[in-house]
This record gives C-alpha cells, structure tokens and sequence, in this order.
C-alpha cells in the first residue's frame, strides 16, 4: 500500500490537498461574499468541492496511515511523538516537519530540523485528525441544506462565516504548532458569534451570542496560559531552547519527565515531585478552555442558550464539530503535554465530574419542552461519554473516543438537522405542539427513527461501535481502587439515559394522536413530506451512520498508530505515577493478541 | 455449499432480503403493497426448510464434531477489544434456527391474512422481516457482541411492532415501555459482558471465552456478577421479575407480533441466552439459585396475574411470563444437576411452549378478528359453533398449556418439574429447590385453571357477539386457519414425538460441546439413566386436573360469577397486585421529578455563571469612570494569569 502512496500520490499533491482543504474554505468564504440572494447556490457547490479535497486527502492518507507499524511508535526512543504526514511545506527527505516560519521569537534564521522558538505554519495529517477534518468538511453540506429556505437575510454574509467557521475547525484539527492551534481555536469564536448574534430567530440571540463568546473565551484564554506554561517549562534537553512544534514538545515534556524518573529511583524523588506538582497546574490550565468547550459540567450554561438561539444550519456545525474540538484538545494537547497529571487527576477528577455531568445532562434532557434544547443537553451527556474515555488513556478508550467524536458529530448534527423540518414548515420545536407525525410524514419519520436511533446507540448504527470501545477502554483502564468500574457503569447506564429521553420525545411527536401547530400562513396548502433537498441532507447522514456502524474498520485502521502513540505517552505516566504494573495473568495472557492477526 | 455454516447463512440472510422486498413495497406505496407479505412467507418457508436441513445435518455429524464455526470477519477492533461477525451451529442454535423459522413461517401466513387491509400493511411485513433476520442472527452469534447487537435488534423491531398502531395512545405508551425496561436490563447484560471480557483473557467469542474460563478458573465472585449481570439482560429480555412489566402491554401490538415476538421466539432470547452460557452459570451455584428463584416468583406471580384478566391476549401474556419463569427454574438447576439435564429441560420446554403458545395467541387472533377487534371476554361468549375451527385449534393449545397429559406442554412441564425435584435431593440449596417445586406445581394448577377460564369464557355458554363485530363475524378465511391446524398438530404431538419415548430431543442436545463443557465444570454428578417418574407425573397431573375441573365447576355457564368469598383475591389479581402502580411511585414518578429538579437546577447555575460574569462589569464600573465592556477585562486577567502563573511555575522550578 505504501508502494502505491507513493505513486499515485506523489507527497508534493498530498502536501498540496492539505494546504488547499485548510484554505479552500476562507477563499470559499470571500468568493461567496460577493453573491447576495444566490449565495447559497455558491455555497452548496464550494461545499462540495471542499467535501471532494477532503475525501481525496482521507483516501490518499489512510492508504499511508493504513500501513504504520504501531508497535513501531517511538520503540528505541525514551519519547512518542505524533507522526504527521502530508505536511505542507515539508523538505524532501523531511516528511513531518515544516519550513514555513511565520514569526520567530529569536534572531538566528531556522534551519532545517532543528527546533527552536518559531511560530511555524505546521500543519499535517495524522490518524487522529482525518477523520475529524473530514467530519467537519461533510457536515458543511447539511447545515447549507438545512438553511436553505430559513436564512433570508444577507445570505452571501451567512454563508460566508459559515466557511470562515468551517476553515478555523479544519485548521484547529490539522495543526501540528501549538501557537497556531490556539489562533485556530479561538478563530472559531468569531464566525459564531456573528452567524448566533446576527442570524438567530429568537429575541435572545444577542444574549446568548454574547454568553458563548465571554464564556469560552474566559476558557481558552487560561489555555493559553497552560500552553505557554508547557512551552517554557520544555526546553530542549540539547540546545536549551524553547519550541512551540507540538511534536518537539511532546518529546521535550516526556525527556524531563523520564529523566526525573531516573532520579527518582536512584533515590531522590524531589524533582520528579516538582515536576508533577507543575504538571498538576499545567493540567488545569489546559483543561480550562477545554473543559468550557466540551463541555463538562458545570461550565456547560453557555450551550443551551446557544445551541437553542443559534439558526439551526449553525447549530449542526456547532454540535457536530466546534463541541469535537474541546475534547480533541484534550486528546492532543492535555494527554500529551501533562501525561502525569492525565493520569493522576484526569478519570478520578474530571471523570468524576464528565460522570456526573452524563446523568445530569440526561436528567436535563428530559425535562426540556423543546426539542432543540433537549438535542441541546443530549450533546452535553454524550460528550461526558468522551471524555471519560479519552481519560482512560488506552487503545480502545482513546481509538473509541476519536471514532465516537466521528460518529457523535454525525448523529447530533443530524437529531439538529431534522429539527430544521419541522421549523421549517411550522416555526416551532415545540414537543407539546407535535404528535402522530409518522401518519402526517412517513418517510421524514423513517429517516427520523434512523438517525434518532444512531444517537441512542442501536447496534448496526455508528454509535455503537464506538460506544463499546470506549465501554472496553474504561473496563481496561488501570485506575486504583477500582473507581473506573463505577465510572463504567454510569457510562453503560448513560446508554439506557438517553434512550429514556429519545424514546420519550418518538413517543410524543411521531407517535400519539395527531397534532400539528397551525401552518404558518391561513389557507396556505398543508406542508408536504421530505422534498428532495431535504432527502439528501438527512438520507446522506443516516446511510453514513448505517455505512460506519457496519464497517467502521478502515476508520479505525488508519488511526491505530497515532493511538498507539498516545497510549504509549499513558503507558509510561502511569508507570511513573503508580509505579512498575504488576504482571497479571491475564495480561500475559493477552500477549498474542496484539499483532494483525484474525483479519 | 451444502455445510451447515453456509445453511445458516442463507437461512438467516433470507429474511434480510425479504425486509429489502418489502421496505421497497412500503415506500413506493403503489397497488404492489399488498403483496408485501410474500417475500417473507417464502423466505420464511425456504429458512424453515434450510433449518431442517442444518439439524439433520448437525446430528448426522460424527460424535466428535456437533459444532461448526464460520470463519471471523472483524467488525471492529481495536488494542484488545476485538468483535468479529462469527456464527455456531450447534444443536442448541440448530433447534432454535428451525423452531424459530417454522412457526414463523406460519404466522407470516396467518399475518396476511389478519392485516389484510391494514394501512401500513407492508410496512409491518418489513419490519417483521427485520425481526426473523435479527432473530436468528440472535440465534447464530458466536460472539457476545454480535450477540448483543441482533439482540437490540429484536427489540427495535419488537418496539416499531408494538407501536405498529402508533395513533392509539396505550400503543404509544407501550412501546417505549417494552424498549426502555428491556433497555435498562440490557444495561447489565452489557456490562457482564465487558466483565467477561477482561476476566476472560480479552475474548468476545462465545466458545472462546468458555473454553478459557474453564480452563483457567477466575475469581469465584468475578465470575458470580459477570454471570448475574448477564442475568439482568435476559430478565429484561425475556420478561422476568421485577422486569416483567413491559410484555402485558406490549399486547397492544398486532397479535401475529404477540404471537411470534412476544410468545415464541424474541421473549426466549434469555432463556437462550442462559443455555449457551451454561458453562459459566455451571461454575456459581449461588447465581443459579438466584435465577431459580427469579423464575420461581415470576412462575407464580404471573399466575396468579392471569388468574382473573378479562382481556383474553393479557391472560396470555401473563401466562407467557409464567411459563418463562418455569424456564428460568429449569436453568436454575444446572450445576445442582447436571446442567445438559437442566438446560434441555429448559430448551424442550421452550420448544413446545414455541407451538401451544403461538397456537393460542393465533387463536386469539382469529377470535378477534371475527369480534372486529374486540378481546374483552366480557363482551363475548359461546363462539364455539360461530368459530368451529378457532374452538378445537384453541382447545389443543389449552390442553398443552395446561398440561394434559399426553399433550406437548405435559412432557416439558414433567421435565422442568423433574429438574427441581432432583436439584432438591443434591448437595447445596435443597430446601430452596424443594420449595421452588412446591411453586411449580402450584403455578401448574393456576395455570390449567386461568386457560379453562379463559377458554370457557370465549366459547361457551350462550353466544354473545359485540357490535363491533358487524358482518366479521364467522370463521377466519383458510390461510388463518391453516396454520392454525399445523400449529394445533404441533400442540398436541411434537412433545410426544420426540422426548418421551425415543429421547431423540435429549440425545440430540446432549451432544452439544458447549453442554458436555459444562458438564465438566460444575461439580455435578452423573445424572441417573432416565426413567419416568410415576409419581411426580401424577402429583403435577392432579394438580392440573384440579385446575381444570376447579375451572368447569366455576365457568361451566360461560360467565364470570364470583362467589363473595374469592372476590378480593380476583380483585387483586385483576389490578396485577399494583405492581405498575408502585413503579411509577417508585421509579417513573421520581425519575420525572429529579428531572424537573436537575432542569430547575441548571437555570441556577446559569444564574451563578452570570453573576460571575457580572463581576468584571462592576468592577470595571468601579476602576473606571468610563465603562468600555468587557473584552478589555479579559485581556487584562489574560496578562494577570500569565504573570502570576508562570511566576508560580519559575519559582516552582527554580526551587
């Protein structure tokens, strides 16, 4: 397969699409600035041609990633380090690493492979983003279809921050330089104030932009600090100078960290200690922005507000991909850069808290009116899901984890989807205003029941899989006291949560005697089934639950390096915050289980 | 082509087809749809005789191999956690492949002719489609996973099939209840299976995993809450106490569903479930007496349910549920016993069970498609001369049910009551087990007396016929009644055919691998050579005959006259003892309220959140005279933080 990567896509085209996949959408965005009323036609077609460059770079990637040895990750060094391919701007010879310098902190000029303190344009496609990009790229097109008839006003400009939105996610998920995460991070705190701000139906939408806006930016502006922090405390071990490359970093942090450690077992624990204190600190900053983005309970406030004022074309993205991005934060930045305190606090304290934060949300969930707003609070408990997952820091929480942010941004972006029919053709999610709508909307119903399955985790639909890995992840991980087992049962108890508040809202809106709001305008014709347009937005998203619930396998084939990479970085904190794993018997026992075999 | 393995496909993958048929017939809703029944009846029909062939075939296999595994293909894996798509034929999933497509095959035919006319007539074939193709994925799965997959399958279908009339409130109702109390026990099934998993050398494989447990014994209480969580889900499933709840209104679905999902094949899913994993429950007595006494109290208080229903379906139903809990008993002895005894008792009563009970709820069917929809036994009566050939097909049913001797419920009844009477003369657990025959034969004779009751209500005494019934009235049509007969037949004889005298039904199981590992791993002894106990046969005779002829002194007129005496006990039953009062006081109630409570609470905590965020204003208010907002204050405590933050990391380190 690697043969022919390197045939049929020379690096130069791979380097080329990914440059293009993270720019095509601010271009996209000018271009489609210029068009007023027939804006969204525009749209919908750069849509699809950004939906095309992504798919070439998942097809072109996963026939490389596909191929990397995960046994092979970092072996024969003391440090994992993400291997990121396809990187714009690379030199010959040097596939993962970028020349392109945006600003640098020192007056010698970088050379080639050599860290040092610059801000560098390094993006790249690994194992773990891929998909993601993908995801964000796909979800594009419904939240166009959706906001077809319901965005009137300045269409060009809707559309517009819609692929600026859409450009700073991609660039979020593919950058591999710490400094230009964050500007990407934050970036995306700007097109959704506005489409929020401006374009929201409701009378609240101001409020609630505003609300988003302040809250996630408190967040994230002490990730900065946290990211800072890792930064100056990481030099390199050589040269004694600072990087903010992400995979240099992930090297720097485990050097210190295992240097302490031998240390330590030579007798003098004071430094490792110290480290780990920081680590703690470093931990709680990094998580700040993440945890408000996710998010975790309690600082998840600002989403109801802005998922129920946002237009829903708006809300499809911000749930199916702005909420990915907290908990991809943590998988590639708190996991990697504060291993330790990952271990130390990451199940027992915000696995606690993301625990809690999954009945509650569901609770909440139950108890809401309004169908967005219980779509709303369902994200919020499916995410705590996530989030355990990834803190149980092993291969099949974190291979899980990264498929069900996929597979989650898929379904909830879809439950968001549907809503759009019905307020479309009645102004109103109201659940009381509904019922026996599978008399009044057969095949809208059929697509519903589908895709509201896929969100409650019905196996053969693309929840599941990923569910059960993340299940498998939290039974496997190795936390004192047994407290992931309780933890464990939440999650699987988080299954039959959200299938108590779906079933609920089936029961009341498609089946039940029939009720509908009054149509919008007197003598109007009564509001006919799924009309073409809206059969592709929400046909395209249940045959890709259904395609990724039955073979979910070439997605999780091409991340199991990169997974295997992050697992490697947990394997060794937790030797050095628990100490040497006992063997047991089964883990002996489990040996032969590793390699490819039985496919 | 002609190995069990690629039978089984075909024979699983049929149904599929005939759901894509179907689905397509549903959606262009032309004329075309009311052929929509035809793909499944056929492929229903070629699965049936596919079956047939798979158990000759599994039987004439040399003594050394009555098990075939198809080869894995990965569905997903990753690090340890490896689920592959893997089917067994054994004789346990042979039985089932072939009992599960035959009766299906008929109540597909009976369902044409019952729906005939129905609006989503073919969208009920494509989901009952669905159903025998995740019913006999359910049957095959070699892998737990896999397992738990079609087993959500089913209960998705069993949902959109009891919702079926979806306008109709209580259908509503039902159907969520039927999927959430299943869901929730599926809830444990799924995490005994996580605890397999890691106690298991990382196996998701059935026969992998037993072949490793037994080998290498885990922890005892490990391996005690794997099996007991394991329980959860099948208590779910198939309708055991405490979650039994959901499969009495689960009757507001089409009765060909009643008859096929919820009396013949989808409610014996835990039951199934419990004889494939015979070898882990062999191995923790203390969680086969917990299943003993599960199925003991559903037996007897489903009974005494049924006693006084006037709904016909729900005297089914209740007595559906007290014939699973028979089953669960039976199982329950395993490893007291020896456990291929325990599970083919279990498995035979099964069997039979799958025929009266579909039978009965056929009947019914019939019965209530000539009252146009009416099931109240108050409201008719004396249909016996109206109905001749619902009456005598009805009859056979009841005589199996209650267990006449010679009939087909006979045989299996003696056997599970056998189970426990030799559990209760074994080593641990004696009293417990000779209380639980005690129950069973009680539960016998309340069962013989609801099915008089019922049966005497609906066709003797003067006949009575509700308006509703209009010009129905009169025997169902001949593709009703012909599977009615076939079923009848089945009633009556396939008990008699196949255990009693050749013992081909107990050879036949006693081959399975999975059986004789169990067998190994508990510490059973040697079952006795069988003979047939006179004297238990003759207690549970006489207990069902008191049953029967209690039933002929009370209903002999056709009509419910109680004396004052019995009165509050048939009240009691009536309400079904308030069981689904005291849950929703107890559990729906609060779970509302703690919902409210939670949604009342977040508005709080916005409110804390806005009060913090109102902080910055007043103090910018109170620095500057001049107010400019707020993204100036963030900017501040942004270089504040960083300061103060890595002055603290410096120090830190610096130290």
């Amino acid at each position: 397969m690697d043969k022919i990567y390197e045939i049929v896509a020379a690096p130069r085209t791979g380097r080329t699409l990914v440059l293009l996949v993270v720019l095509f959408p601010f271009l996209a965005a000018l271009f489609v600035s210029l068009f007023g009323k027939r804006g969204r036609r525009v749209a919908l077609l750069l849509a699809l041609v950004h939906l095309g460059l992504a798919v070439s770079v998942a097809a072109i990637a996963s026939m490389h990633l596909g191929t990397r040895d995960e046994l092979s990750a970092g072996r024969g060094t003391d440090h994992a380090k993400f291997e990121p391919a396809m990187v714009p701007g690379a030199r010959v010879g040097d596939d993962g690493r970028t020349a392109w310098t945006l600003m640098s902190l020192t007056a010698t000029p970088p050379s080639a492979g050599r860290a040092g303190p610059f801000v560098q344009f390094f993006v790249g496609v690994d194992g773990l983003n891929l998909w993601l990009v993908a995801l964000t790229s796909f979800m594009v097109v419904p939240a166009i279809l959706v906001s077809w008839e319901s965005v009137t006003e300045r269409r060009g400009a809707f559309y517009a921050w819609l692929f600026v939105l859409q450009g700073a996610a991609v660039g979020a998920f593919l950058s591999f330089d710490v400094i230009l995460f964050y500007v990407f991070f934050e970036l995306t705190l700007v097109p959704a104030f506005f489409l929020i701000g401006r374009w929201g139906p409701g009378s609240a939408r101001r409020d609630a932009a505003r609300k988003f806006f302040l809250y996630t930016l408190a967040g994230s502006l002490l990730t900065l600090v946290g990211v800072v922090g890792v930064v100056v405390t990481n030099p390199d071990p050589t040269t004694g100078q600072i990087t903010f490359s992400l995979p240099d970093l992930m090297a720097n942090v485990q050097h210190w960290l295992n240097a302490a450690q031998a240390e330590a077992a030579a007798g003098k624990p004071e430094k490792l200690a110290a480290l780990h204190q920081t680590q703690l600190w470093l931990f709680v900053a990094l998580m700040a922005g993440f945890m408000v983005k996710t998010p975790i309970f309690p600082f998840h406030t600002w989403l109801p507000s802005a998922y129920g004022e946002a237009p829903i074309g708006v809300t499809v993205l911000l749930s199916a991909v702005l909420a990915k991005l907290g908990t991809f934060g943590i998988l590639r930045f708190v996991l990697t850069l504060t291993p330790d305190a990952a271990v130390a606090y990451g199940l027992p304290v915000v696995g606690t808290l993301a625990a809690f934060g999954i009945v509650y949300a569901a609770l909440c969930a139950y108890a809401q009116k309004d169908m967005k707003q219980m779509a709303a609070y369902s994200s919020v408990s499916h995410l705590g899901f996530v989030v355990l997952a990834v803190f149980a820091f092993n291969t099949e929480g974190v291979a899980g984890s990264v498929l069900h942010m996929v597979n989650h941004g898929l379904s909830t972006g879809a439950v968001f989807a549907l809503l759009a029919f019905l307020a479309d053709r009645y102004r109103t999610t109201s659940m009381t205003q509904y019922g026996g709508l599978m008399g009044r909307f057969p095949n809208f119903a059929v697509l519903a029941f589908v895709l509201c399955l896929a969100s409650v985790g019905l196996p053969g639909l693309n929840n599941f899989v990923s569910e059960m890995l993340m299940l498998g992840g939290l039974f496997r991980a190795d936390a004192p006291k047994n407290h992931h087992y309780a933890l464990a049962g939440i999650a699987a108890f988080s299954i039959f949560l959200s299938s108590w508040y779906i079933m609920t809202m089936l029961q009341r809106v498609f089946f039940s005697p029939p009720k509908e709001p009054p149509a919008d305008a007197p003598g109007a014709a009564p509001p006919g089934d799924v009309n073409s347009r809206e059969l592709i937005a929400f046909g395209s998203l249940a045959a890709l639950c259904l395609v990724l619930g039955v073979y979910p396998q070439p997605v999780l084939d091409t991340m199991r390096a990169d997974v295997r990479i992050v697992t490697r970085i947990g394997d060794d904190a937790r030797v050095r915050v628990y100490g040497e794993p006992k063997p047991t018997k089964v883990l002996v026992a489990a040996e032969p289980n590793n390699g490819k075999q039985d496919r | 082509m002609s190995d069990p393995i690629t039978l089984a496909l075909v024979a699983m993958s049929l149904p599929l087809v005939a759901c894509v048929l179907a689905t397509v017939l549903a959606l262009r809703k032309g004329p075309a749809a009311k052929f929509a029944h035809v793909p499944l009846v056929l492929a229903c029909g070629t699965a049936a005789v596919l079956g047939i062939v798979v158990l000759t075939k599994v039987a004439a296999a040399d003594s050394q191999n009555h098990r075939f595994i198809s080869d894995p293909m990965t569905w997903f894996a990753a690090g340890h956690l490896k689920v592959s798509f893997q089917i067994v034929v054994d004789p346990i999933s042979a039985v089932m492949l072939a009992m599960v497509t035959f009766i299906s095959t008929w109540i597909a035919l009976f369902a044409s002719g019952y729906m005939h006319g129905e609006k989503g007539y073919a969208r009920f074939f494509a989901v009952m489609s669905l159903f025998v193709f995740s019913m006999c994925g359910l049957i095959l799965a070699n892998n737990f996973l896999l397992l738990v997959a079609f087993w959500e399958g089913v209960g998705v279908c069993s949902y959109l099939l009891v919702g079926y009339y979806f306008e109709k409130p209580s259908a509503a109702a039902a159907a969520r209840k039927a999927f959430l109390v299943t869901r929730l026990g599926d809830v444990g099934f799924i995490l005994g299976i996580f605890l397999l998993w890691k106690m298991g050398g990382w196996n998701t494989s059935l026969t992998a995993l037993f072949d490793y447990l037994t080998k290498t014994p885990p922890d005892h209480y490990e391996l005690t809450a794997a099996c007991l969580l394991l329980f959860c889900g099948a208590v779910g499933k198939s309708a055991q106490f405490p979650l039994y709840v959901w499969l009495p209104d689960a009757m507001e679905g089409p009765t060909p569903v009643s008859a096929l999902i919820h009396a013949a094949t989808m409610v014996t899913a835990g039951v199934y479930l419990l004889a494939r994993c015979a070898p882990l429950f062999a191995m923790c007595p203390e969680a086969q007496i917990t299943v003993a006494w599960v199925g003991g109290i559903t037996a007897i208080l489903a009974a005494f349910i049924g006693l006084a229903q006037h709904d016909l379906k729900r005297v089914l139903a209740y007595s559906t549920v007290s014939q699973l809990g028979y089953m669960f008993m039976a199982l329950g002895t395993g490893g007291a016993i020896s456990p291929v005894f325990a599970v083919t008792a279990a498995m035979f009563h099964l069997f039979t069970h799958a025929f009266f009970k579909a039978l009965l709820f056929l009947s019914a069917g019939s019965v209530m498609h000539a009252m146009g929809g009416v099931i109240d036994m108050r409201r008719f009566g004396g249909l016996r001369k109206l109905l001749p050939v619902t009456h005598l097909t009805f009859l056979c049913g009841a005589a199996s049910l209650a267990a006449l001797p010679l009939f087909s419920g006979f045989w299996s009844k003696d056997m599970v009551l056998e189970s426990l009477e030799f559990a209760a003369e074994g080593e641990k657990y004696t009293g417990g087990y000779f209380v639980l025959l005690l129950v069973g034969l009680v539960t016998a004779f309340m069962t013989a007396f609801y099915t008089f009751r019922a049966y005497l209500l609906t066709f003797w005494g003067p006949e009575r016929i509700p308006e509703e019934a209009g010009h129905h009235a009169h025997e169902s049509p001949a593709r009703m009644t012909v599977p009615l007969m076939v079923l009848a037949v089945g009633a009556v004889a396939v008990g008699i055919a196949i255990e009693p005298f050749n013992h081909k039904f107990s050879h036949f199981l006693n081959d399975a691998p999975t059986l004789q590992q169990a067998f190994a791993a508990s510490k059973a002894p040697e079952p006795p050579p069988h003979k047939f106990n006179w004297t238990l046969a003759g207690v549970g005779t006489a207990a069902s005959l008191f049953g029967l002829s209690l039933a002929l002194v009370m209903y002999r007129n056709g009509t419910e006259k109680l004396p004052a005496l019995v009165e509050p006990v048939f009240a009691a039953s009536r309400n079904k003892l308030y069981v689904d009062e005291i849950y929703g006081a107890a559990f729906v109630k609060p779970g509302g309220v703690l919902a409210f409570l939670s949604a009342a609470f977040d508005g709080f905590l916005d409110a804390v959140a806005r009060l913090i965020s109102a902080v910055p204003r007043v103090l910018g208010w109170w620095v500057r005279p001049v107010q400019n907002g707020l993204v100036q204050f963030y900017a501040l405590s942004m270089a504040l933080g960083l300061t103060v933050l890595l002055s603290f990391v410096a120090f830190r380190i610096a130290r």
